[in-house]
């Protein structure tokens, strides 16, 4: 439901930043605040904080291809994000606690998608 | 239709070159013909490697007293060698943990819980099931003397309670065997009476045509005019019983085939379970963790509890492990080798002195996000007003997947089942929950399948594998990329460092991959000491 009205707000061109925030914000605190933090700061040793991160703010492309792929402790998002989810956490984590990073485009996100799966066939019913 | 419908899609079938195997060489030929088909169900590695004794004077350092670093320590240990275990908690098992009362955990940016579960009662927050085929861990099971009892993996009495679908079976509680019998039903019939009217009879001879009618009459609880109208199987409207009344009960009428196909119930179907899912699976009596306890028994006195490795360093004469132990002291432990057991989610942030290669490697993996609630009831009303004795109850919602029926103590009192079972995206959301929010989740998402349920919620324990430090996560989830790439670089040593564990073998997320995993290298190791 959240997803298709932002597609709609998107589509019409309509206050399309603040809709893409606020929707930015829910998608971080259900799928990354866990890990990262409400406020950002990670916990050391764990989890790298993304209040003032260098790959958070920098091209675009390692953070996308992160949350797609994953990476060390984290897993990839790809089966649980759309693009335009993708495009919505990272522009608010690129906008959030004094950072200040460029928004994302869902067209990077659809770019940079590749074939390439986690074997997360197990996620399903039952696992182990 | 393929014309090899007939032959299992194989250029021959497989009868018929069983038959010629053994018609060529007798049973042993025949055996290994079974091998070689993947009929030999054995896993690859059933039984420990023989290491004699030739371990004496050599030293082994272990990190890690999960079930992978202590099975390395148990069977290094009786071929001689000196070892020594670091775990960086106050017991062992790694993963293997049960909550029971008094059971500490604060996640990673969390709040503090302690189970305080009654006397008696548990939840295996880790790994809670042990396939038949996985020898290994049964190896030590028995080995050891755990008890095991069934865990009940499969029950048709039990729910699906799937919301997501449409039409008057969508939002409803159905139990299992019924969508079972009237979907397999539904479809013998149609596939039954299509064979009738003579849709195969191009594709199937006569005789075959007959046998496969007779199968599907069978599987399907077809009547002499192949129609399915029900079977005792999926329940009694009235239950048949003595007398009169109920004398032979009222049999129940099967759902439409219609409205089982839009209730998407029949999502939890297949002909048989996966390969690691048997409907009748083991668990240790009173919890997983006895089989930790079970390795501890043997090699307890030689691990270091409490103990945190700050630096792995190494050259061609040895190893060196710098540790800080329980009081905070730091020391270098030496040793000729080491077994490093730590998940690669935690050892990618270590100080590890191996090659830029493998230090690549080890940083080349995700984790899955695993979440599991406990939930302690204060009746048992699934047994006692559902007859729902273990099992799961199947839901389409990903935040809590399927609900787990205990299958121990049976009619007591009290019980505590699984509340949900998240992954991936669902795992992250619940996790950032916290512990009470997790229950009062929980107990609201048990309301499709009990209208008992939340009600009978006394407390709770949780665990979100990801933000639980020294594991960040349940287990290993590989890609291609990265099997391909960087797990072969991982499976062979670094120098004198040998990983071990679930994440170096295609048992991901079981104990059976850390303990054969552990023999696969210790046989290295050992091979290697020999030569030296």
């Amino acid at each position: 439901m959240r997803l298709s009205i932002s597609l709609a707000v998107v589509a019409l061109g309509l206050g399309a930043a603040p809709a893409f925030a606020a929707d930015g914000k829910q998608l971080f605190m259900d799928n990354c605040s866990a890990c990262h933090q409400e406020t950002g700061k990670g916990i050391p040793g764990a989890f790298p904080p993304l209040a003032g991160s260098k790959v958070a703010l920098g091209d675009p492309k390692e953070p996308v291809t992160r949350v797609l792929k994953g990476r060390g402790g984290m897993p990839s998002f790809a089966t649980e994000l759309t693009d335009l989810e993708v495009a919505q956490v990272l522009t608010y984590v690129r906008g959030a606690w004094g950072n200040k990073g460029k928004p994302v485009q869902p067209a990077l996100v659809m770019a940079l998608r590749t074939g390439a799966k986690r074997e997360n066939a197990k996620a399903s019913l039952l696992a182990h | 239709m393929t014309p090899d419908i007939m032959n299992g899609g194989r250029g021959v079938s497989r009868r018929s070159f069983l038959e010629s195997l053994g018609g060529m060489g007798g049973s042993a030929l025949l055996l290994a013909g079974m091998t070689a088909l993947g009929f030999d169900i054995a896993s690859a590695n059933a039984a420990p490697p023989e290491l004699g004794e030739g371990g004496k004077g050599k030293k082994v350092i272990v990190l890690g007293a999960g079930v992978a670093g202590m099975t390395s320590a148990y069977e290094l240990s009786r071929a001689g060698y000196d070892v020594t275990v670091i775990e960086a908690r106050a017991f062992a098992g790694g993963r293997c943990q049960t909550a029971r009362k008094g059971f500490k955990l604060t996640e990673l940016g969390g709040e503090a819980q302690e189970c305080d579960f009654d006397d008696g009662l548990y939840i295996n927050h880790g790994p809670w099931r042990i396939p038949y085929h996985h020898h290994s861990t049964l190896h030590y099971t028995k080995l050891f003397n755990v008890p095991l009892e069934v865990f009940v993996n499969d029950n048709d009495a039990s729910y699906v309670a799937f919301n997501k679908g449409t039409g008057p079976l969508a939002g409803k509680a159905i139990r299992k065997g019924q969508i079972a019998a009237d979907a397999r039903g539904a479809a013998a019939e149609i596939l039954a009476k299509q064979v009738k009217q003579g849709a195969l009879d191009q594709q199937m001879t006569a005789e075959d045509r007959q046998l496969f009618l007779a199968y599907l009459t069978r599987e399907g609880y077809l009547s002499a005019d192949l129609a399915y109208t029900g079977t005792d199987g999926r329940g009694f409207e009235v239950n048949p019983g003595p007398g009169m009344v109920p004398g032979p009960g009222k049999e129940s009428t099967p759902y439409p085939l219609t409205d089982v196909l839009h209730s998407k119930a029949w999502g939890v179907l297949s002909s048989v379970t996966g390969y690691e899912q048997q409907r009748t699976m083991f668990q240790p009596v009173g919890g997983m963790d006895q089989i930790a306890k079970g390795f501890e028994r043997h090699v307890g006195k030689l691990i270091r509890y409490s103990t945190l490795v700050k630096k792995y360093r190494q050259n061609d004469k040895g190893v060196e492990v710098t540790v800080s132990g329980p009081d905070g002291k730091v020391e270098t432990l030496k040793a000729d080798y080491c077994i490093c057991t730590i998940p690669l989610s935690v050892l990618r942030q270590m100080d590890m002195g191996v090659s830029a290669k493998f230090k690549a490697a080890i940083g080349a993996v995700s984790y899955a996000l695993v979440g599991k609630i406990g939930l302690q009831m204060k009746t048992r009303f699934w047994e006692e007003k559902h007859f729902i004795y273990g099992g799961h109850v199947y839901t389409d919602d990903p935040d809590i997947n399927t609900i787990t029926l205990p299958s121990t103590g049976f009619q007591s009192q009290k019980g505590v089942l699984l509340g949900y079972y998240n992954f991936g995206a669902s795992a992250a959301k619940v996790s950032a929950l916290s512990p009470k929010a997790r229950q009062d989740f929980a107990a609201q998402g048990g309301m499709r399948a009990f209208p008992e349920y939340a009600d009978n919620v006394e407390t709770s324990f949780s665990a979100a594998w990801h933000r639980i430090e020294h594991n960040l996560g349940g287990w290993a989830q590989w890609d291609d990329e990265g099997r391909r790439d960087a797990y072969p670089i991982l499976c062979e040593p670094d120098g004198r460092l040998y990983l071990a564990g679930e994440h170096l073998s295609y048992l991901t997320g079981w104990q059976a991959g850390g303990i054969e995993s552990a023999w696969q290298q210790i046989a290295k190791l050992h091979k290697r000491a020999q030569a030296a």
